[in-house]
Formats: structure tokens, sequence, C-alpha cells
């Protein structure tokens, strides 16, 4: 296989990940919820941007912006609402209320949507640049565009501004920043939903590239947990290396003579035993999310 | 003297409970298993496969009892064994076999599998160990597929029918499995082994100062779950005669099994029985009145009660009826109490016992 090829989609690929694992990092390093309802938030930032494109005929990549404000509205509100009520629960309480809500979400999205697989064909789909035998398609370098932007916009907003930071001291130790008079109930629903909103905008960037249907949730679910341990909980750039990673597995491992395609679970939960047994920290992980 | 003197009911062990509540708890859950027993009578088909697949429920929820509930590990990915109990039994029973023979090695296949996959993940703690058995599970699924296990292409395997009386034999066959279980989580709460397995729950640091084995009980624990888990799965697999990856290995089914325990009451010997019971009865009930969105009823659900009930409804009985619910607390009766007439006493007892029960939920949460 063309070398050339191999090396552009995996550094579109793994870009792209990264911004699917990014909402998931955040919510885990901050408030130690593994969130299973990620892949549901991905799929109705898809199916948002989706119904913008079908009835509005709004651009993928301008709708991401939409999407993003939807899902934080959505993430808003369930961690204030309900959320807020289990987070000081045992793990397990935790993982089951997000799969409840997941398989909620999920159900809804079946009976608004149907089952049908959806994807959106914008006029410039198969614009690409063509080197040699290379084809670097256009839309993947805006997906991969947009996810850095997102991840360096998340550093720079958890880094440098008064939200940002009341997000990290809370991740922190959050009594002590309820001391420093940092509203708890307040901060917890902003991270929440900014991780929808990341995933949300995750979800407008794959509608245009991949095909989409409610059953796929699960398995973003998945690779975000993989790509999160990949990286290293702790900075989102983090994210943005597990992601690569993560991609190079999945463009590299199908190659090998006898395995072929199909094993996309396998490979990730092969990586992932691998990681936690050799370098659980992952590879940039950090003991405080900054 | 000094025997009189009892210690007091304290909450050293808070899952036991007294001395004999285990006794109390197996002739329950025996009535209850004898009940349930007395359904191929009834002569309705429909009610009888119903209750089978809520037996079938109840043997895949004791079993994670065992890992989940008394270990505290909470695998998600246990139905991989049931998939694989399924997928060995229907091989067997294709290369021309007994079907015995088949569920035996279904048993050991899925024991030695858990053994394996067991060494590198029950090092993990918590959410990845969580995740790391889900992702077990899913991966077997997508192996399942791609190399086609059953041969009826994406991995659908197709059986002949049983030979006798079908419905009611496997009825018996699950019942037997869940009596099996019952035992097995009696015994656990009675032996040495059972009660390692709640000190590495509580606190595995203390429990290996202690001197337990830790990892090689886990493992032990997380064998043991899986065999009943493969033997029903092989089970299901002749009985349904046909199925493929996305059924047996579902991950749904492992979710909801661990959420069945875990409504009952983790850790209790009738924990899983009830709360297969109680869940799969309203289950059927929202699948059958034909509402579209039954999934999304079934997720609401499960958020509600999981906000409500994080420790299961077992937890919510025996807060109402103990002395008291903190740990290391005496219960010294009233003086004044024992004035009030026999009557008035325990009217007295059950308000209080509401109280504590409000309390209880009302502080679960922040």
């Amino acid at each position: 296989m063309d070398l050339g090829q191999v090396v552009v989609n995996w550094l579109l690929l793994g870009s792209l990940y990264a911004a699917i694992a990014l909402g998931f990092s955040l919510v885990w390093g901050i408030m130690n919820i593994v969130n299973l309802a990620h892949g549901a938030f991905i799929l109705v930032g898809a199916y948002v941007a989706f119904t913008l494109y079908d009835k509005l005929h709004v651009d993928p990549f301008v709708a991401v912006i939409f999407c993003m404000l939807t899902l934080f509205v959505i993430g808003w509100l369930v961690q204030f609402v309900a959320l807020n009520r289990v987070i000081r629960a045992p793990l397990l309480v935790t993982l089951l209320f997000t799969f409840g809500l997941d398989l909620l979400v999920t159900d809804l999205l079946q009976v608004i949507f149907t089952s049908d697989r959806r994807t959106i064909n914008t006029a410039y789909a198969n614009v690409g640049l063509d080197i040699g035998t290379t084809h670097i398609a256009l839309d993947r370098v805006l997906a991969a565009v947009v996810a850095i932007l997102l991840t360096a916009a998340l550093s720079a907003f958890l880094a440098r501004t008064r939200a940002g930071n009341a997000i990290l001291a809370t991740g922190m130790d959050r009594d002590a920043a309820r001391l420093m008079g940092i509203n708890i109930r307040t901060t917890y629903a902003l991270t929440f939903g900014l991780s929808a909103a990341l995933a949300g905008g995750a979800g407008a960037l794959l509608a245009e590239l991949y095909p989409f249907e409610p059953s796929i949730g699960g398995a973003f679910t998945l690779r975000a947990f993989v790509i999160v341990v990949l990286g290293g909980l702790g900075t989102p750039w983090g994210v943005l290396a597990g992601g690569l990673v993560f991609g190079l597995a999945e463009t590299v491992v199908p190659l090998i003579p006898n395995v072929g395609p199909g094993y996309d679970n396998a490979i990730a939960f092969a990586l992932l035993v691998l990681v936690l047994i050799f370098r659980p920290n992952g590879l940039l992980g950090r003991q405080f999310y900054s | 003297m000094a025997n009189e003197r009892d210690t007091p009911d304290t909450e050293q062990a808070p899952r036991t409970g007294e001395s004999r509540s285990w006794l109390w708890s197996l002739l329950i859950g025996l009535l209850i298993l004898g009940a349930i027993a007395t359904i191929p009578l009834l002569g309705d088909a429909t009610a009888l496969r119903t209750w089978t697949t809520i037996i079938m429920f109840v043997v895949l929820a004791q079993s994670w009892n065992y890992i989940g509930g008394f270990t505290g590990y909470s695998a998600f990915g246990n139905v991989v064994f049931f998939g694989l109990g399924a997928y060995t039994t229907g091989l067997v029973l294709l290369a021309g076999q007994p079907f015995w023979l088949g569920l035996l090695l279904g048993g050991i296949v899925a024991g030695v599998f858990a053994f394996l996959i067991g060494l590198p993940v029950l090092r993990l703690k918590g959410h990845y160990f969580a995740i790391a058995t889900l992702g077990t599970a899913e991966a077997m699924r997508e192996i399942f597929t791609v190399r086609d296990v059953g041969g009826g292409g994406g991995g659908l395997m197709s059986l002949p029918l049983a030979g006798l009386d079908t419905d009611t034999a496997f009825f018996f066959g699950f019942l037997a499995l869940a009596l099996l279980g019952l035992l097995i989580t009696v015994w656990l709460t009675r032996s040495r082994f059972g009660y390692a397995l709640v000190a590495i729950r509580e606190s595995e640091q203390a429990a290996e100062a202690l001197g337990i084995p830790t990892f090689r009980y886990k493992v032990a624990a997380y064998v043991l779950s899986a065999i009943p888990t493969a033997l029903a799965g092989g089970l299901y697999g002749y009985w349904s005669v046909g199925f493929d990856p996305p059924t047996v290995f579902n991950v749904g089914i492992s979710v909801e099994l661990v959420l069945l325990t875990f409504l009952g009451g983790a850790g209790t010997i009738l924990g899983p029985i009830l709360g297969a019971i109680a869940f799969e009865l309203v289950s059927y009930q929202l699948q059958i009145s034909n509402i579209s969105i039954h999934n999304t009823l079934l997720g609401l659900s499960i958020t509600l009660v999981i906000l409500f009930l994080p420790q299961g409804v077992l937890r919510l009985v025996q807060e109402f009826t103990r002395g008291s619910s903190m740990p290391g607390a005496v219960v010294v009766p009233l003086a004044r109490d024992a004035e009030l007439s026999k009557g008035r006493q325990r009217y007295k007892a059950f308000t209080e016992g509401m109280r504590r029960v409000r309390r209880f939920i009302a502080a679960n949460g922040i």
C-alpha cells in the first residue's frame, strides 16, 4: 500500500479521533465520571448537523457551532438536573446512570430518525489534492484542522480564562475550590456542558465524513475511552497524542497480511489492555488536569 | 454473667447482617424458586417462555453477583462468557455430540477464558476494569462475526431442534441453574472464600495486609462468575435454535444483568433474584404494550431508579429493619420504650424505620 496515503490517512484520522475524545477526557479528568452516553451525544450532534443540512442547507462545518451550542445546553441540563445527584456515589452508580442515559438518547434518536444510515453529501465531498498517488481529501483536512483548533481552544480556555481556571481548580480539589468561592454546581454544569458541546462538534464533523445510524454510539464511547487512556488524563494535548496513536493502530493493523479489515473493536481493546499494563498513565498523563 | 451482655448489633458485616439472616434468605429464595417451578402447570406457553427468560436473567445476575457484588469489581463484559458458552455448545452440537457434553465444554472454555483474561484485566481497578471487560465483550463479538464462527455468514449459527418437550425442559434447566446459583451464593456468605471476597471489596489493601491472596481470589471469583453464565449461554443457544454474535455477545445484556443485581441489592443472596424478576417483568410489560419507545422508557426507568435507590431495594428493606444504619453504632433500647405497650412499641419502630428509609433515600447524592 502506498506509504504516503497511509501517512495521510493516519494523520487525518488521528486528529479527528482527538475531537471525539476531547469531551470525554474533560469530564473524566475533572469530574471523574466516565460518561457512557458520550457516543450518544456525538450522534445527537451528527443528527442535528444532518437536519440542518437537510432542511436549511447549512454547511456542516458551519453547523459545528450550532451543534456545539445545542449540545452545551443539553449537557448543562443533564448535569444540573440529574448527574449532580450521583456525582459522589460509587463508580458503578455513575456508570449505570450514564448507560441509562445512553439507552434513552439512542432510542429517542432511533424513534425520531429511524435506523436508516444517514450521511451528508456536500458538493465538495470529493474535492482533494492529489500528490502522485496520494489523495488528500479536502473535507478530511478541514475536519482535522477543526479538531486541532478545538483542542487548542480547550487548552487555552482552561488555562487563561477565569471560568476555565475554576474548572481546573474544581478538578484538583473540590472542597478547596468551594472554599475559594467557586460555585461547584455551576462549574460542574459548565464542564459537562462543554464536554457535550465538544462531542456535538465532533458529531457534526463526522456527519459529513462517514455514514451514521443510532446504533454506532457505543463504538464511539469505547474509542474515546481507549484514546483517553492512551494519551493520558490531564491535558487536551494528551487526547491529540492518544488520537494519533490510535489512528496509527487502526490504519496500520489492517495492512498486516492475514488480518484484513473489521477488527476495529478488537484492536481498541487490545491496545487498551496493553497500555494499562505497560504504561498506565498514558503518553502525556498528569496528576491534575491542566 | 459475662455472656448475658452480648455485643451490640453493630454494622461490622453489613451485607451478611445478623447471624441467621442467611437462613431466612435461603428459605425465601427456595420458596420463590419453588413458586416459579409451578409455572409449567398453568399450561400457558407464553408465560412459560417469559418466565424461562426471567429465570435465565436470574442465573446471569447471580453469577455477576460473585464478581461484582461480593468482590466489588464491576465487570461490564460478562456477556462474553454467555456468548462463549452458546457458541461452544453450538459447535459441539453441530459436530453431532450430545448436548450435555456441549454444556460441559462451554463451561470449561468460559472458565479458561475467564482465567486468561482475568490475569491482565483484574490488575485494573474501577473504571478501567469495567471498560476493559466491556472491551472484551465487544472485541469477541467482532472476532466471532469476522471469523464467521457459526458458519452462517456473519457468525450466524443454526442448530437442530431439541428432542424433548422443548420449552418445559429448558425451563427446568434454567431453574436448576438458578437453584445452583442460590446455593453457591449462600455458601459464599458462609465460607472463608466469600468473606475474603467481601474483604477485597471493602478494602483491598487491608485484605492484602491480612494475608488474603487477593489476586488469586479475584481470579477465582471471576472464573466462578463465568461458568454458570456460560452454561446459561449454552442452554439459551440450544433453546433459540439459532443465534448470531450481536445477540449472544450483546453488551446490553451485560449491562442489564449488572443493573438487575444492582437494583435488587449487590452482594446479597436475594438481591439478584428479586431484581431480575422485578425488572424483567416490568421490561416485558413495556415490550408487549407495543409502545415504540419502550427502550426509552427502560432507559428512563434505569436513570430514575439509579438516582433514588443507588443501593438497591434490598438495602432499603435492610435499612428499615435494622437497628441503626451507622457503622459501629451501639443500639441501646431506650428505657422508657419498655413502658409503652407492645403495639405502641411496634408502631414506633415502624415510624422510625420509615424515617430512616426516607433519610436514606434523601442522603444518596450530594
